[in-house]
């Protein structure tokens, strides 16, 4: 799934903006080889026990817990996903001890006998389809993973035996074992849920789930701070932080202070703006690790410029990606070459088949003479500015939008930045009439879970085949084709076939410029150790293996 | 009707009004800017089903004064609407903050009186070098925003020293006394500097009338001079100001609460406003209204009860 880059937590205040144009940056990598960097995917098991750990989460406050409906760093520690994801992004059994497709469109879930919820009563099989069906509606999060399930929840998600669960497809699908090692296979109490119902995961209603910490009711104070406490019957090993609480800090000067302080103890995805400061004396390290995350910038309509591949590719030619990194990423990141990032196909059976797709398309590379001739060739009217939307009062983006500027302005386009509320720019990603007279939006997403289907089919299918953010109309058949092969593929070998083969298409048709990929950055108190600080801590229990050095 | 109460009367009407009128503007203000569909849907991808139930749910399509209706009888009962993020009783999410804001407003006003009215006093009494240095660190004070006097003492204090925290409210106590110093002293700064100069600019003002000079060659003690002619004479005015600002610190103190990740109202707002969170932002917003207001109006009262004669000549009808 993509996860668009909405600054939820990104505040509007031309105060705010100034005090965090005070947090010293850059200078901090003397050569400026981002090279040397040794990415870390998890930190050392912690083998002390502490009373209490403070984590701020810099995406804001949650609306919703419920792992349908959100996606955010808290739920993993709360509820389980029936497989496990390991912080290289390779898959290993969880509540599931099993999870494989028994025909081509059948697939059997194999629960462990062992699991509890938070008060005790055992995991069933009932409980599991009840929270699988949950992303039958098209409101989760997860819909998109379930799209190939038979749809009538009761014929397609059926418990057939104490431990149980059999999925029946309407086609193959060789996304969805993938998909349930994320939150669309997070499980939860089918009884809890139904006497909730809407007011799921909200602080009134709040959750019961099966993970290593727990939340207790009237634990998530709104507007304040998320109480969880250790699960001491933990299935996989109760957590040696008794009480880990999470407190909500978005201003990025702010949270430098306090964790260099030592006043919070750790944070996930810190700005990497904030890297001279949190790489100085303090409380603690910043650890660099693997992510799927990425900037870019697509066509926001169907008419105009944009909408134009040659217009695109001109400007990716004119965007140097090096300097990009430095400024917006402060070199912690890496030239990204398309639109699915390498980490998300790692650890995947396959990995050799994508990894050759990949390195055989083109390094993106400065060429002003090639770009300004292509902007000649496209017949647009150059005399017309370009807009760009961008969230207001996130720095990263305020940077993307001036150096597309700067890049379009040297090969004679004229690009003006629209910089939007963060309701607004929220907005712009279903309601087609708020996307008038813009011509890019740009985004930031990462990808929770392995595979590299997600981004293609939002952004290249049409828009009636689950391409829900290809705002341009592009509709190539072969491109369509060989996507919808990838996902019906019975076996990984075509499914990785078939995925290159329309990469090796779109790629060059920039449906979003990928600008640069970036790291996951994890700052965490030098007496405390054992969190996952790769991506994959949105899909799994980062905080299990938290704990004293 | 004495002229007191009449004033009372008065000011109650032009406090109820007041409100009414600014309940209206800020119900119809707020609900005009924003879309608040992205809020509701609560991070979910909105579906065109969706986002008609939800429009149908929160009667997003009736016409405005409907919904301000219906907002403002439901508000008579004690009901204020749910906020539209986190879907719980905006009472229950304004008042714990309100009280981290009084708190922090009365941490400044202490320091406001103490060494804004302080050094004013001691500057008109003492005049000369004194009086020059005030006014030469007043001036300073009035140029040093919030957010930049946040960032000097989070570096010196905090980061330097390490004699403050610099993040969150702490515990309710003495913790959160300690917490809130910096962010005081930062919200502070500004404010001394200005009641300062308003406070020495009334008594010197006063020293200088008439009546201090008669007061003065009919040989009464300077300091009874002091305390009852320049002092009472001039505190309408320093009181009058002082109530403004301190209404006003409600609304700044939002600028160090988020430097500080105090979980005031103000810090409250501005994330309300960031997402949408209508409800959020009306009973924010009409209550700074109400603060300022009800201040005012107090400041008012209160200068009268000093000073019956500024109730003005009206008494006499």
């Amino acid at each position: 799934m993509k996860r668009t880059g909405i600054a939820v937590g990104a505040v509007a205040c031309a105060t705010m903006l100034a005090l965090c144009g005070c947090t010293p940056r850059g200078g901090a990598d003397p050569d400026g080889d981002t090279a040397e960097i040794t990415l870390v995917d998890v930190l050392p098991a912690a083998t002390q026990p502490v009373d209490d750990v403070t984590w701020a989460i810099v995406e804001g406050e949650p609306a919703t817990l419920n792992p349908a409906a959100s996606a955010n760093l808290i739920v993993p520690n709360l509820c389980d996903n029936l497989l496990s994801l390991q912080p290289d992004f390779s898959i290993a059994p969880g509540i599931a001890e099993s999870a494989e497709f028994v025909d081509p469109v059948t697939f059997v879930i194999t629960l462990r006998d062992d699991v509890a919820f938070w008060d005790g009563s055992p995991v069933t099989a009932e409980d599991v389809a009840w929270s699988l069906q949950q992303n039958l509606n098209p409101a989760s999060q997860w819909f998109g993973a379930f799209a190939l399930v038979v749809p009538d929840a009761a014929a397609g998600i059926v418990a057939t035996g104490p431990n149980e669960v059999t999925v029946h497809f309407v086609a193959p699908d060789s996304t969805f074992r993938d998909a349930i090692a994320g939150q669309g296979g997070a499980v939860m109490q089918k009884a809890f849920g139904e006497a909730a119902g809407q007011a799921l995961g909200t602080p009134e209603a709040g959750l019961m789930c099966t993970g290593p910490y727990e939340l207790a009711p009237g634990a998530w104070t709104p507007g304040g701070d998320i109480v969880t406490t250790a699960n001491e019957q933990y299935w996989n090993g109760a957590p040696l932080v008794k009480t880990l609480t999470y407190t909500f800090v978005s201003d990025s000067s702010t949270l430098a202070t306090a964790l260099t302080q030592g006043e919070i103890d750790g944070a996930i995805n810190v700005s990497p703006g904030a890297r001279a400061v949190l790489e100085g004396d303090g409380a603690g390290t910043l650890t660099v690790g693997h992510s799927t995350a990425s900037y870019s910038f697509g066509p926001a309509s169907a008419t105009g410029a944009g909408a134009n591949p040659k217009i695109r590719e001109a400007l990716s030619l004119a965007i140097d990606r090096d300097q990009y990194l430095e400024t917006v990423a402060n070199g912690l990141g890496t030239v990204q070459k398309t639109i699915v990032p390498e980490f998300s196909f790692q650890a995947m059976t396959e990995a050799p088949i994508y990894q050759a797709g990949y390195d055989a398309l083109a390094e993106p590379k400065v060429d002003l003479d090639a770009a300004k001739a292509l902007v000649e060739e496209s017949g647009e009217d150059t005399s017309v500015p370009l807009v760009v939307a961008v969230p207001a009062g996130a720095k990263e983006f305020a940077q993307t939008a001036t150096i597309m500027q700067s890049a379009a302005k040297q090969i004679g386009l004229d690009l003006e930045i629209d910089e939007m509320q963060a309701a607004d720019f929220g907005a712009l990603f279903y309601d087609p009439t708020k996307r008038e007279g813009i011509d890019f939006v740009a985004t930031q997403g990462y990808l929770e879970t392995p595979g590299v289907l997600g981004y293609p089919s939002l952004f290249m299918l049409p828009a009636d085949q689950g391409g829900v953010f290809n705002w341009s109309g592009y509709d190539n058949p072969e491109v369509t084709q060989h996507l919808q092969a990838a996902r019906n593929a019975v076996d990984e070998k075509t499914a990785a076939d078939e995925f290159v083969a329309a990469q090796e298409i779109f790629a060059q048709d920039y449906l979003q410029v990928t600008l640069a990929g970036t790291y996951q950055l994890t700052y965490l108190n030098d007496d405390l150790t054992g969190v996952t600080t790769s991506v994959a801590a949105y899909s799994s229990p980062w905080a299990l293996h938290l704990g004293g050095e | 009707m004495n002229a007191m109460t009449r004033m009372l009367l008065e000011r109650l009407g032009g406090l109820l009004l007041t409100l009414f009128l600014a309940s209206i503007v800020i119900y119809s203000a707020v609900l005009l800017t924003g879309d608040p569909i992205a809020a509701l849907a609560g991070g979910a991808k909105p579906t065109p089903e969706l986002i008609d139930q939800i429009r149908l749910e929160y009667h997003l399509d009736d016409p405005v004064w409907a919904r301000y209706w219906d907002w403002l009888t439901s508000a008579f009962q004690g009901d204020f609407g749910r906020s539209f993020v986190y879907k719980t009783d905006v009472m229950t999410l304004v008042a714990p903050r309100f009280v981290i804001t009084l708190q922090l407003v009365m941490v400044t006003v202490l320091l406001i009186l103490v060494f804004g009215v302080g050094s004013g006093v001691v500057a008109a009494m003492r005049g000369g070098a004194v009086d020059r240095t005030v006014g030469v660190l007043t001036s300073l004070g009035m140029a040093l925003p919030t957010f930049v006097v946040a960032i000097l003492l989070i570096w010196i204090f905090a980061k330097t020293l390490g004699w403050f925290p610099v993040y969150g409210e702490g515990d309710a106590g003495w913790d959160r006394l300690w917490h809130l110093v910096l962010p005081a002293v930062s919200l502070a700064v500004l404010f001394v500097a200005y009641i300062s100069r308003v406070t020495r600019g009334s008594l010197v003002a006063q020293l200088q009338s008439e009546h201090v000079d008669t007061a003065r060659v009919r040989g009464i003690p300077r300091s009874r001079i002091f305390g009852v002619h320049v002092f009472r004479n001039a505190s309408p005015q320093i009181l009058a100001i002082t109530g403004t600002t301190i209404a006003g610190l409600f609304a700044a103190s939002a600028i160090a609460e988020v430097a500080f990740g105090l979980g005031g109202i103000g810090s409250l707002l501005v994330q309300a406003a960031a997402r949408a969170d209508l409800p959020v932002v009306q009973i924010v917003s009409l209550l700074l209204v109400t603060i300022f207001v009800v201040l005012n109006a107090a400041a008012d009262l209160w200068s009268a009860l000093i000073d019956p004669t500024s109730v003005g000549g009206r008494s006499a009808a």
